[in-house]
């Protein structure tokens, strides 16, 4: 009777060809849950977290320094130091890039590289740890104890990455001026005009609309590693496929944040476009 | 953490066992002993298109909107918003295209290849294949070396496509500041070939190292399943920092002397 099976093979094969739409949609409402839970849980009262957040903070700050150090004087050398400088030299205003800086260095390059370092060193260090908990029961035997995971694991990791990105993005800022001070340098320029021409054009938005970033930022790498890491299955493959897909997926979700974020920022906020 | 020189002398060890181990699988593909598993190094390509380039396209779009919008901004606060194509162009092709290539290969395929060949080493696959006579470095690491080789170059291309129309999308769609006649002229006159050709080297060298890194890392875990995650978390710190070193020193040999635009005589 093929009347009769042809809707069952049609279902059959949309629900095939749906499904990685569904995975996708029932893991976006699973981290939106886990942020709710981990924002509602570290606010109400008992408060024991205290001791893992703060050997959580010093371990993402002894394990991103140097990582972070070599990046941010990098990226800012290269990119908006020569590449800027390159162009500014050819029509004669290379003392203004001072004011790239405040563009390229504070708003945009100090906030994604604190991220895409964190992301990739300190959240895959928290997804392979809490997998690894996980795989060995750990994490069940927790909660048979009585011990709430999200409470005592995710809220301290949650608040601490959030601090240490926003620190961090101050510390990834002024290392990235030091790749400009480099730039200049290598131009045989004096640094007068550049720093004049940086805290000129540099203003309060720029600062607090990086510090915002980072810290929205931190909350979405901690989100998302400590939920592959707590969600992590399947033996020795699994804690290194949860680590694959918690950067992954942390790496996709900075990007397009930091594309709206920016958007948003710079449509209502028209003042940090004025060149001075 | 005992004493002050532990630290750099085990840098400098590993620093070594990376660059015998990469020695090793380079040779193994330059002397075409890669030909013979050439069957697997297809498999391996076949496995990176369908599972990453999706995902590194995406990353490279969402870069391309980034210069794109922060490119519009800047022209029009100078008052030249008929040069936003000056800016996209630079900052996509020449330095964030290769950057986010690179990132997005270091999470994806990096991280990925740790995984698959920790995972491997841990249940003891890997010396099943040296007691069958095959030779483990070049079935597992010089098949993905080669794989990438032959397959990266055109992801990363037909990334730039994606990247350019992201970066269209954002100036002329979003923003509206130029025309679109207006943008794209001047956005192609700000490139050139040896540009596009400087920019594929950069990614292809961070691809390069980037595979060379997780074939290591993945090849040398240890310590059971933890030890695979913790070897997938190693290996992302030092494939952020070689992908922002090669993107310094490319800019550097290919750009630093020479800004190769259409302006002035």
């Amino acid at each position: 009777m093929p009347g009769s099976l042809e809707p069952a093979a049609v279902r059959g094969a949309a629900e095939r060809a749906l499904l990685p739409a569904k995975n996708l949609l029932e893991e976006v409402g699973d981290l939106i849950i886990l942020t709710g839970k981990t924002i509602n849980s570290a606010l109400r009262p008992p408060y024991p977290y205290g001791g893992e957040f703060v050997s959580q903070f010093l371990f993402t700050l002894r394990l991103c320094w140097i990582p972070l150090l070599v990046s941010t004087v990098c990226i800012n050398y290269a990119a908006p130091g020569l590449q800027a400088a390159n162009f500014l030299s050819i029509i004669g205003a290379l003392d203004r890039l001072g004011g790239i800086f405040g563009l390229a260095a504070i708003r945009e390059i100090g906030p994604l590289v604190t991220a895409i370092v964190l992301a990739g060193v300190a959240g895959t260090a928290i997804t392979a740890d809490l997998g690894a908990r996980k795989i060995r029961e750990e994490l069940d035997a927790l909660q048979v104890l009585g011990v709430d995971p999200v409470k005592n694991l995710v809220v301290p990791r949650f608040l601490s990455l959030m601090l240490v990105t926003a620190l961090f993005n101050m510390y990834t800022i002024l290392f990235g001026i030091f790749g400009g001070i480099v730039a200049e340098l290598v131009n045989g320029q004096p640094l007068g005009p550049f720093w004049v021409t940086l805290f000129n054009n540099t203003s309060t938005v720029d600062v607090w609309g990086s510090e915002v970033k980072a810290t929205v930022f931190g909350a979405i790498i901690a989100i998302v590693s400590c939920y592959k890491g707590i969600t992590a299955s399947g033996g020795a493959e699994g804690v290194g496929r949860a680590v694959n897909q918690a950067v992954v997926v942390a790496f996709l979700a900075i990007g397009a944040f930091n594309y709206a974020f920016t958007q948003m920022l710079l449509a209502t906020h028209p003042q940090v476009l004025v060149i001075k | 953490m005992s004493e002050p020189q532990a630290m750099p002398r085990d840098w400098i060890a590993s620093t070594g066992e990376i660059a015998g181990f990469t020695g090793k699988v380079i040779r193994d593909v330059y002397g075409l002993r890669v030909l013979r598993f050439f069957g697997e190094a297809l498999r391996q390509s076949g496995i990176m298109i369908v599972s990453s380039t999706l995902i590194i396209w995406a990353m490279m779009f969402l870069i391309g909107l980034q210069c794109g919008t922060v490119g519009a901004y800047f022209t029009e606060s100078t008052g030249a918003s008929a040069y936003a194509g000056v800016f996209s162009a630079w900052c996509g092709l020449r330095e964030f295209i290769p950057y986010a290539f690179g990132y997005m290969m270091s999470a994806k395929v990096g991280t990925g290849i740790v995984a698959e060949l920790g995972a491997m080493r841990i249940s003891d696959e890997i010396d099943a294949l040296e007691v069958m006579g095959v030779n483990s470095i070049t079935f597992l690491c010089a098949t993905r070396l080669l794989a990438a080789w032959l397959v990266l170059p055109f992801v990363y291309v037909a990334g730039i496509g994606g990247a350019f129309l992201a970066s269209y999308i954002a100036v002329v769609k979003q923003v509206g500041s130029v025309s679109s006649g207006g943008y794209l002229l001047i956005f192609w006159q700000f490139q050139n070939p040896p540009d596009f050709l400087y920019s594929t080297i950069k990614a292809m060298t961070m691809a390069t190292a980037i595979v060379l890194v997780g074939c290591y890392y993945g090849y040398n875990a240890s310590g059971g399943p933890v030890g695979v995650g913790t070897a997938t978390a190693r290996s992302m710190v030092l494939n952020l920092v070689l992908v922002h070193l090669i993107g310094m020193l490319g800019t550097q040999v290919f750009w630093g002397a020479n800004p190769r635009a259409p302006i002035g005589g």
